[in-house]
């Protein structure tokens, strides 16, 4: 399936907003400033996909919380952090000092509840928008390289997948994150038809 | 005070809310899924639950659910990382109070509760 030059565009606007919406929460909870980039949005196989993220994030071990996503549009989203990263905001969340066992006693739930909130945010705003209801997987937290966070079992090899990818800063703190999004591109016919609605302003 | 139940499978949510109820004064009890919380209901009725949706085993619909087919008339509060327009209005359908989307601020968790509670100025003096 090819999608038009609007529609990419459109689909990148609709990720902005909720990334921006993400960002928010994740502004309310830290309480410092997040930097965003534009997103990158494009289609790929799923191996040239691994090969783009890898370009993008690099082969070292990171920390993910993964929310699988199914209704008129499948797929998976991803918040992904260098391992350190993840350690300095959960120390900064929780009040204890990066590096004790106290830390990493506590690092994986509340990474994993981080990546739920701010997830949803993505998500909810985009499903808002497109009036198009979706429902989660629970989240699930890796600790991995960035190839093995996209292993087959979660992405066929003969799909087309629509792969979308915002960086945040958090500056003050030197902490860098990326929020990734994979849709299933099988399951998108409802997904443009909603963008077609929307851009025409159609009342439901 | 009133007896607040806290129903979240994420520690990290059950600790935040915790500390800012009992800031207020409130009594707290935790679970971290929604069979706990209906176990929990038989030792002690809370005045109010704080409820979660997306949790393993029984989650947050479930316990929704079970509490209005079995006439509990307890007040519930959801307390949900889920933004969208649609889980709202479903939660309400299935008798919620009040829907708060996470992080909960302090202040409207507060204001939420003494709402749903029944507190005025008049009852707390």
């Amino acid at each position: 399936m090819n999608l038009t030059v609007d529609q990419l565009d459109t689909l990148q606007e609709l990720v902005n907003i909720g990334v921006g919406r993400a960002a928010s929460v994740l502004n309310e909870m830290i309480e410092c400033h997040i930097r965003l980039q534009v997103p990158f949005i494009r289609v790929f196989s799923p191996g040239k996909m691994k090969d783009e993220l890898e370009n993008r994030l690099g082969v070292s071990l990171v920390s993910a919380v993964r929310l699988g996503f199914t209704g008129s549009f499948s797929g998976l989203a991803q918040l992904v952090f260098p391992t350190d990263s993840a350690s300095k905001l959960v120390a900064l969340l929780t009040n204890e000092e990066v590096g004790t066992p106290d830390l990493d006693a506590v690092k994986i739930g509340t990474l994993t509840e981080v990546g739920n909130i701010v997830i949803n945010g993505v998500m909810g705003s985009m499903s808002n928008l497109l009036r198009q209801h979706l429902n989660y997987s629970l989240p699930m937290y890796l600790e991995d390289t960035v190839e093995h966070l996209l292993s087959s079992k979660q992405l066929e090899p003969n799909t087309t997948v629509l792969l979308a990818q915002a960086r945040f800063t958090i500056e003050q703190l030197q902490i860098a994150g990326d929020i990734i999004l994979i849709f299933k591109l099988g399951s998108f016919d409802a997904l443009l038809k909603a963008l077609d609605r929307i851009e025409e302003g159609e009342e439901e | 005070m009133p007896l607040i139940l806290i129903v979240d499978d994420a520690q990290f949510t059950r600790r935040v809310i915790c500390k800012s109820l009992q800031k207020q004064g409130y009594l707290t009890r935790e679970a971290s899924n929604g069979r706990e919380a209906i176990g929990l209901l038989d030792e002690e009725m809370p005045d109010c639950i704080l409820l979660d949706l997306l949790m393993p085993e029984f989650d947050g619909w479930d316990v929704l659910t079970f509490l209005k087919e079995n006439g509990y008339k307890i007040p519930v509060i959801v307390i949900t990382a889920d933004i969208q327009e649609t889980s709202r209005q479903h939660c309400f359908d299935l008798g919620a109070k009040a829907v708060i989307n996470k992080p909960p601020k302090p202040d409207e968790l507060n204001n939420t509760l003494k709402k749903v509670l029944g507190f005025t100025e008049e009852n707390t003096r």
